[in-house]
């Protein structure tokens, strides 16, 4: 399983500047992996192209061993004529309820499954928004700041949750906190800011998993490392 | 520089002649009943001859419709002069309107029954039993038929009654087989037409049957007739002229390119045929004098619509028939 | 709702009534020309139950010419709203057809079909069907990617359910244009029974204009405003309880 770009560059149809400019980089095997790099510079963009949304691209995409790549992005909304629940009933895959109620509790989603998508708070409709994504078959799942306004010691818990359940898929995390990206992701694809001369380049995470021992040291390393690369 | 401005001077002399030319003319507004065709000839004639100008009168002639009522437009002091029904006159006398009728335009109302020959010829209202008869529900012609069907002692079980409107197919398809017309426009369209097709055609005249309905009339407002009654003298003597001019055989080529110039909708033949319904109906003999009234048939028609309930009291129509 | 559209529609109307009364007054007209209050109250009781009837018969084609055009409507929307070659022709085609007016084809129809309930159906549902077609297009053809995405990344869409978000999401202006489009359907079999029909208020305020009697008009007239008053009252009280009991989604805007 890797997921490869090789010179890929991508403009708008209405834009004359190109969001990615000659983007090459590799990220191999499973794991819970980052695109870290401020507003603008086209880490949503690139998610659209990794998971076939526009095909409007030069240069080449390689996702191989992957044939299901899904999207997730915050702001997504459920339909509001049945109760979230009721929702997520009806679009999880036979067999996967097990996996459902696991995941409920994990995301403490219990006290809100008979309210409606609209009465909820933006962090629990993001929660709610993931487990739909995590229930479906997949291979890569791109969540595009998919826990955002999700409470900092949920978040972690969902993360490791996720990197423990999910251990053979692959995971794209859009996020602009560092400290997170740094503790809990692989490998991160750091974007340099538009106006700066700097390229993209992969910076390895410290990947902790549950029952971690943090390294305040090298995490700091990490992150220096990250803000060297933005 | 001196030609130039001899030039100049003559331009404003003519200019301001022809004003106080037309200063002395008086303008007049004459609302008719219906759009340009045949039927308003000697309207159209009267205007295109001068007859108006001869008696100091600049009238503009304006096409009537439904929602262009004359007798509103008399009271609103929109028109001067205006064409109504006999019927719309009864009614507006009825709910209290000043006007004065000044002439009688049709002498036998157009409004008549069309059916083919080969149907019994209808010799006696009694043979109208048994047929199916269109009639406009609302419009005279039911007033009428009304009127010929009491009179014969007709009841709805003795004949079929079709309400009908513009198109005619129900009468081509023989659904219906007395058809209401105007006998003088759309008349002469379907006699040709069938007689195009072999089929020969009678109109059923409810005058011949003792119902006098009178058709249109010209009229004033109370106010013009008493306050103006010279030009009201100058406009009926140029009308009449025209109408009598319009009516004479002998100006029909005339008469047909004046009315082709307002009335594009027919064609030339159609147009002959229907001035000669016309003559019928507004000269009907030599010695008729065009307009006359007939006093008699006003005061049958005012019966028919008190007895129809179209009116709630008599209205006296003989007291404002001016000639 | 219901009786705030009928309250404003008598105030309406009785500003009108009144106007033409003032002017009837400021310039000595007669009855014939403008009817004076008591003639309109004589008028009024003659004529009222053969004129609610009427307008009942108008009120029953408008209904049925409504849902005829509402279902035409949805039927063109939905096979229209994508940006395929066919849904561009039938949008194409849809709006091409909008540029006739359809009181100018309306003696076609007659001429075909005769002057009975049919011709009057086709004439209220054609006229009220192009809004309606208008917004139904409008909101098919607009994406709820939010909502949407969902579905098409996991391979779940399917057009019924595509249609169901847009309409749900669009639940507002939809029961807004349909309560609105009440009144072209009944204007729509107005204009048809004014040109050719035999039977209705449209044929009624004809025959009146026939015989001048404005009082008849008039009387028509305020049948026909408090019928479609209380008609499009109860539209939007039914497109309240629809609201509620679907409970519109606020959360997030639109992408």
């Amino acid at each position: 399983m890797h997921l490869e770009c090789k010179n890929l560059n991508f403009t708008y149809p209405e834009n004359d500047v190109p969001v990615i400019q000659n983007l090459s980089f590799l990220i191999k095997n499973p794991g819970f992996n980052a695109v870290f790099g401020p507003s603008g510079v086209g880490k949503t963009s690139l998610a659209k192209l990794i998971a076939k949304m526009d095909t409007h691209f030069t240069g080449t995409i390689v996702t191989q061993d992957m044939d299901i790549i899904l999207y997730s992005y915050n702001q997504e909304r459920l339909p509001g004529w049945s109760g979230t629940g009721s929702h997520l009933d009806k679009v999880t895959p036979e067999g996967k309820h097990p996996l459902k109620d696991q995941l409920i509790d994990i995301f403490e989603l219990k006290p809100i499954l008979r309210s409606r998508f609209s009465k909820l708070s933006m962090g629990q409709q993001n929660r709610i928004n993931l487990v739909r994504y995590l229930l479906q078959d997949f291979d890569l799942l791109i969540m595009d700041e998919s826990l955002a306004n999700v409470d900092e010691k949920l978040r972690e818990t969902i993360i490791l949750s996720i990197k423990d359940l999910f251990a053979d898929k692959m995971f794209l995390y859009i996020s602009h906190n560092l400290m997170e990206v740094s503790s809990f992701c692989r490998e991160i694809l750091v974007f340099g800011k538009p106006s700066g001369n700097k390229t993209c380049s992969i910076i390895q995470g410290r990947d902790y998993i549950k029952g971690y021992a943090p390294d305040k040291q090298s995490l700091d390393r990490t992150m220096l490392e990250i803000m060297n690369a933005v | 520089m001196k030609k130039k401005r001899i030039h100049i001077l003559a331009v404003f002399l003519f200019t301001a002649l022809l004003s106080v030319a037309s200063a002395d003319e008086i303008e007049l507004n004459y609302r008719l009943k219906w759009l340009f065709n045949t039927s308003v000839a000697g309207d159209i004639y009267a205007d295109a001859k001068g007859y108006f100008s001869e008696a100091g009168l600049k009238v503009h002639v304006r096409e009537g419709s439904p929602e262009k009522n004359a007798i509103n437009e008399l009271e609103l002091g929109h028109a001067d002069f205006g064409v109504a029904s006999a019927d719309q006159v009864i009614r507006a006398l009825d709910k209290g309107a000043k006007i004065r009728v000044l002439a009688q335009l049709f002498q036998v109302n157009p409004m008549q029954w069309i059916y083919r020959a080969d149907q019994p010829r209808i010799k006696t209202l009694d043979d109208l039993r048994g047929r199916n008869i269109g009639i406009t529900f609302g419009g005279n012609d039911e007033t009428v038929m009304n009127t010929l069907f009491a009179k014969a002692g007709i009841t709805s079980k003795d004949v079929k009654i079709t309400g009908v409107r513009f198109d005619f197919t129900p009468f081509f398809k023989r659904e219906v087989d007395v058809w209401p017309v105007y006998f003088n426009s759309q008349g002469v369209i379907l006699k040709d037409r069938l007689e195009k097709e072999g089929e020969r055609v009678y109109f059923f005249n409810p005058a011949d049957f003792g119902v006098n309905f009178v058709a249109n009339s010209v009229i004033s407002s109370e106010k013009v007739w008493k306050n103006r009654p010279e030009v009201v003298k100058k406009f009926m003597d140029a009308l009449l002229k025209g109408w009598e001019a319009a009516m004479d055989p002998a100006n029909e080529a005339d008469v047909l390119m004046e009315v082709k110039k307002q009335d594009k909708e027919s064609n030339d033949e159609l147009r002959r045929l229907q001035l000669i319904a016309t003559r019928e109906l507004i000269k009907p003999s030599a010695g008729v004098k065009i307009g006359t009234m007939d006093v008699e048939a006003w005061k049958q028609t005012e019966a028919i619509m008190l007895n129809e309930k179209q009116i709630k009291k008599p209205v006296h129509v003989e007291s404002v028939l001016k000639q | 709702m219901l009786f705030r559209r009928i309250y404003q529609f008598l105030i309406v109307y009785s500003i009108g009534l009144i106007s033409l009364l003032l002017i009837k007054t400021a310039l000595s007209l007669s009855d014939y020309v403008i009817p004076g209050f008591g003639l309109i109250l004589e008028t009024f009781q003659e004529v009222f139950d053969t004129y609610f009837l009427d307008a009942m018969n108008t009120m029953s084609v408008t209904v049925l010419g409504q849902c005829v055009s509402i279902a035409l409507a949805f039927g063109v929307g939905i096979a229209g709203r994508r940006s395929s070659w066919m849904g561009s022709f039938i949008k194409v085609t849809a709006y091409n057809i909008q540029a006739y007016p359809i009181v100018a084809l309306a003696p076609i129809i007659f001429i075909l079909l005769g002057d009975g309930f049919i011709s009057r159906l086709l004439i209220a549902s054609m006229i009220c069907y192009f809004p309606l077609l208008l917004s139904v297009l409008g909101i098919m053809a607009t994406p709820v990617e939010d909502i949407e995405h969902f579905y098409i990344i996991t391979g779940r869409m399917r057009w019924q359910l595509e249609v169901k978000i847009r309409a749900f999401e669009n639940l507002s202006k939809l029961t807004t244009v349909i309560s609105g489009s009440a009144t072209l359907a009944m204007a729509g079999t107005i204009v048809a029974e004014f040109i050719a029909a035999n039977a209705g208020i449209g044929y009624s305020i004809r025959v009146a204009l026939y015989q001048s009697d404005l009082a008849k008009i008039l009387i028509a007239l305020f049948l026909i405003g408090i019928i479609i008053s209380i008609y499009q009252g109860c539209l939007e009280t039914l497109g309240e309880q629809i609201k509620t009991r679907w409970s519109v989604s606020k959360g997030g805007n639109p992408r």
